[in-house]
């Protein structure tokens, strides 16, 4: 009886882990939103729309210049700092550490906003 | 041109080089005849007084030619910059120096207040040199726009443009008897910020015009205004205040800039400030969009928002006269 109960073991096991997995797909698809799905922040008319933004930590977060102008985008602290963007390309960052970041372009310093990680 | 001939032409004092207190400045005409800079006419500032002529007039040629020192500002190139408001600013660029080689006296050097590239990136910086290479004054200064450090803090243009510069890449020199200083006020914007020169360059200007004579004409040019054109644009140098107090001993100190892409003049006590518009694309006047970018304009119209400035120094008068011109 000690392969039986081995067997049944392993069979809980795997049911459990079935059940993990299929009873709480919305667990996962929220954890997912929050950790993997892109925030899009969109450059155009010299300013970062939305200018205020919050992502859990961890979310990546994708700019994209779509001016007739290059901009950049620096966080005031330095934490990123992207090369010129020209139209359409693009700058992604993932922070980790909770707080809020203001950033600006720094051809164009009055264009300002900020990010805040929770 | 009729309504040139019309204007009130004040004859100069010599005695007089300027008295700013009493504002000698005929400020209602001089903006009339800047309405018609578009047209073709010239309005020439000379030690706050107003002349103005069209710009087939003899009378430019006969200055010129008894000016002491004449020189050109160009600005903002932006090559590289290839958008609706000009699919091809070299081709502007190439018009903006058959403009000045056609000049019937040939200006001694020019001056480039920035934004030569749109991207800092080498190919453009070459091709603005081979646009350069026809042009006949073949001595050129330059000073950076924000344009032209990206991404490198400013090494490739420092490499190329100012050799023998400090620190960001300021410089000076001297030309017949005036005093030429070239500033950096794009590098280290601050967030929400105008442009910025810095303790290390203003103690340095400090010291570089200690100890010139008071009558010794200074002009100072840099690529942001020195002036708050319009700061909710950005259009302003935040410690600009502290460079003009070194300066404000001297007699006649011009102060040229770009950045704005459109002309403006300020004279205050014995400082004149200009911006000279673009070789590449016009940015709207201040508050009049939502936002200082390139403006669209119907093409044939483009060329008269483009233009040249030309300066000429003549050491009786002691004061630079200042003439925007555009490229149509």
């Amino acid at each position: 009886m000690r392969k039986n109960s081995c067997i049944s073991i392993v069979a809980t096991f795997l049911l459990l882990a079935a059940i993990t997995l299929v009873k709480t797909p919305a667990m996962f698809a929220a954890s997912s939103e929050a950790g993997s799905t892109p925030v899009e922040i969109t450059i155009d008319n010299f300013s970062f729309t939305p200018p205020t933004v919050t992502v859990e930590a961890g979310t990546p977060i994708t700019w994209t210049n779509r001016d007739d102008i290059p901009h950049t985008v620096v966080s005031s602290e330095f934490v990123f700092k992207s090369k010129s963007l020209d139209t359409d390309d693009k700058f992604s960052v993932t922070l980790t550490k909770p707080g809020t970041y203001t950033y600006f372009c720094s051809l164009h310093p009055k264009m300002t906003a900020q990010v805040i990680v929770r | 041109m009729k309504m040139a001939q019309r204007m009130t032409t004040q004859k100069s004092n010599d005695e007089i080089l300027y008295d700013h207190q009493q504002d000698g400045v005929d400020r209602r005409g001089f903006l009339k005849c800047m309405a018609w800079a578009g047209t073709g006419a010239l309005c020439v500032m000379q030690g706050g007084v107003l002349h103005s002529f069209a710009l087939s007039d003899p009378a430019v040629a006969t200055r010129a030619a008894k000016g002491d020192l004449s020189f050109i500002q160009i600005s903002d190139s932006h090559m590289g910059f290839n958008k609706p408001a000009n699919p091809d600013v070299a081709a502007t660029l190439k018009a903006a120096i058959d403009k000045i080689n056609a000049l019937p006296t040939s200006p001694e050097f020019m001056l480039h207040t920035g934004d030569i590239t749109h991207l800092s990136k080498p190919e453009q910086f070459d091709t603005v040199d081979q646009v350069l290479k026809s042009a006949r004054p073949q001595n050129v200064f330059f000073v950076p726009g924000e344009h032209d450090v990206l991404d490198d803090n400013g090494k490739l243009y420092r490499d190329r443009y100012a050799k023998n510069s400090k620190g960001d890449g300021w410089y000076s020199f001297d030309m017949k008897g005036v005093h030429f200083v070239g500033l950096v006020n794009v590098m280290n914007l601050k967030a929400g910020g105008l442009g910025s020169l810095g303790a290390e360059q203003l103690e340095w200007l400090e010291k570089d015009v200690k100890h010139l004579s008071k009558s010794t004409p200074v002009v100072v040019f840099a690529h942001i205004p020195l002036w708050a054109v319009y700061p909710e644009w950005g259009w302003g140098t935040e410690d600009s205040g502290q460079a003009l107090s070194y300066l404000k001993r001297f007699g006649s100190v011009t102060v040229l800039n770009g950045h704005i892409h459109q002309t403006m003049q300020k004279v205050e006590g014995n400082v004149t400030f200009h911006t000279a518009t673009s070789t590449a694309f016009p940015q709207p006047k201040p508050g009049q969009a939502p936002s200082p970018g390139p403006m669209k304009v119907p093409a044939e119209q483009l060329r008269s928002l483009l233009g040249v400035t030309d300066v000429n120094y003549t050491r009786k008068r002691h004061s630079l006269a200042v003439t925007d011109s555009t490229l149509e």
